[in-house]
């Protein structure tokens, strides 16, 4: 089963798949660059913060996910992408995201767990979070990838899967 | 109006490894880059072009004849076998006119004051027999840079006396300094001239009643790799009012964190920021992102607003008066960082050290950030998907 099929089959979430990165906000749109924007690698995307804005609205709800195929790759991958204020003070709200996130992801969302995945903090605005940095080496080790202002999505994951 | 300060533009093509070099020279210049893309020879020429008639007059001094052959001068200068990084494609444009480097070595000045002092990252050999050797004693094989510098040592001993100690000094170095070497550098010792069998040799001595004294053998990698740079420093910061030495203008030191620990290399660093607010043109290469995390922090932080005693709180040290006016005065100079890329041959001007940058060369700092960056993503990667 890919992307769309998950995400349709994912309680909340039916009708919410939309093409390319159309389900994100025009502002987070140009915060990611993916490597290409054909629909064989770009899978499509889903807003969770939306579907899930009335049935959890004090819930520290994730942005958004993203489908893509890479060549090297047999199966589709998630990007499950935060675009928020990057701030040392945002680090514990993060890592709340994360949690709600994984905890959805073993119930309503599991659907979409069984995908490869990377979790990305995409900043808005201005950041000094720069490679090598302590707050950065906090982050990977909850498993959240920092980005620079733009997140690529390469055609050619890191990691290949037959 | 005021006419801001004068900043050297140098640009050099087809010179060993560099295709094409633009260099604009702030008030301190910061070279990264991987080994042999030609950040040190780039120096040496940047030396070789202001002192022209100084090496010159050396080399005549130590009976160096190159007979008007511009490639032996070129191995002499640059080290045995070092002409081939010279071609008759080479070009070079110093503030926007061009350098006939050949006509500049044939040409008759030969009596000027040196303007460049050039601390080589060879250093520690200066001192491997324990005290530093004249000129002559290195065959033509060596660097200039590195003879000179050796040389200028063994000058710089005779103010010392007999026996007397380098280190610490009372009028050698702000207090504060002395501190923080004393501390960090050399705990419990001292650095004096001692005479054994009526040779002169530098030795650390212990501070404690019967403590024995340490030849260069013994000392730590630090201690070696440090003790030169520290001569260095003195040969700089003269101990008088004037805050140069005289017809200084340029500080040139290749990779001052050589066998230092990180808060060793903050105190190196905080001198080099001395050398900037006593006007010296500094530069230096680094394959430390802890040199480049001091510069970033003080540009950001120039750039907000902060104040001189943030700046000091990143190296950790008291707020006295003396380092509040160092930090101030080093507040307003600028810094320049160019990244050397061995694809290509080309420097970049990545002096903005923007974390955001879409150039990698940039945002990874010349690759001195680039490994911490690449572990934290397969950390991320492998921690998001082990623990649905």
């Amino acid at each position: 089963m890919g992307f769309k099929e998950s995400v349709e089959e994912t309680p909340n979430l039916g009708g919410k798949w939309m093409v390319g990165l159309d389900a994100l906000r025009a502002q987070d749109k140009v915060r990611i660059d993916p490597e290409s924007t054909s629909t064989a690698h770009l899978r499509g995307s889903v807003d969770i913060d939306t579907a899930w804005l009335a049935l959890d609205p004090q819930g520290n709800r994730w942005d958004f996910a993203i489908g893509y195929k890479h060549q090297n790759r047999s199966d589709e991958f998630i990007y499950w992408v935060e675009t928020h204020t990057g701030a040392d003070d945002q680090i514990a709200v993060m890592f709340r995201k994360l949690d709600w996130l994984k905890t959805w992801l073993s119930g309503a969302g599991r659907k979409l767990a069984e995908f490869d995945r990377l979790f990305v903090w995409v900043p808005s605005g201005a950041t000094s979070f720069r490679q090598g940095s302590d707050q950065v080496r906090k982050l990977a080790d909850k498993g959240i990838k920092y980005s620079g202002s733009k997140f690529r999505i390469p055609l050619n994951h890191k990691k290949s899967k037959p | 109006m005021k006419i801001p300060p004068r900043q050297p533009r140098f640009k050099v093509e087809n010179f060993g490894p560099i295709q094409h070099a633009d260099i604009t020279f702030g008030n301190l210049t910061v070279f990264v880059g991987p080994q042999a893309t030609g950040k040190s020879i780039l120096l040496q020429l940047l030396k070789l072009l202001e002192d022209t008639p100084y090496i010159k007059k050396e080399f005549s001094l130590a009976g160096v004849d190159w007979s008007g052959k511009f490639t032996d001068f070129l191995d002499v200068y640059f080290g045995e076998g070092m002409h081939s990084v010279w071609s008759n494609r080479t070009s070079i444009e110093k503030n926007g006119s061009k350098i006939e480097l050949p006509d500049l070595v044939e040409g008759k000045r030969s009596n000027r004051q040196e303007s460049m002092f050039f601390i080589p990252a060879q250093r520690v050999l200066a001192l491997r027999d324990g005290w530093p050797s004249a000129f002559n004693y290195y065959d033509a094989s060596t660097p200039f840079t590195l003879r000179e510098f050796s040389e200028h040592l063994r000058l710089l001993m005779s103010d010392f006396g007999a026996e007397g100690t380098l280190f610490p000094v009372p009028r050698r170095l702000k207090a504060e300094f002395r501190d923080l070497l004393q501390a960090h550098i050399f705990p419990g010792f001292d650095l004096k001239i001692e005479s054994q069998h009526a040779q002169k040799r530098l030795v650390l001595t212990s501070t404690q009643e019967g403590g024995g004294s340490l030849p260069v053998a013994v000392w730590s990698a630090g201690q070696r790799e440090f003790v030169p740079l520290l001569l260095g420093l003195y040969w700089l910061m003269v101990p008088t009012k004037a805050p140069r030495r005289k017809g200084l203008d340029w500080a040139v030191i290749e990779e001052l964190e050589m066998g230092l620990h990180p808060r060793a290399i903050a105190i190196v660093m905080l001198m080099v920021f001395e050398l900037m607010a006593r006007g010296y043109r500094v530069c230096i290469s680094t394959h430390s992102p802890q040199v480049l995390d001091a510069v970033w922090a003080l540009q950001r932080l120039r750039d907000h607003g902060a104040t001189p005693t943030d700046l000091l709180g990143v190296f950790d040290v008291e707020p006295t008066q003396g380092m509040l006016e160092l930090a101030g005065k080093v507040m307003k100079r600028q810094v320049k960082v160019y990244y050397f890329d061995r694809k290509g041959g080309t420097t970049r001007d990545i002096s903005k050290l923007d974390p955001n940058a879409g150039e990698q060369s940039e945002s990874g700092w010349g690759g001195l950030a680039e490994f911490s960056g690449r572990a934290n993503d397969a950390v991320a990667r492998a921690v998001a998907n082990s623990n649905p």
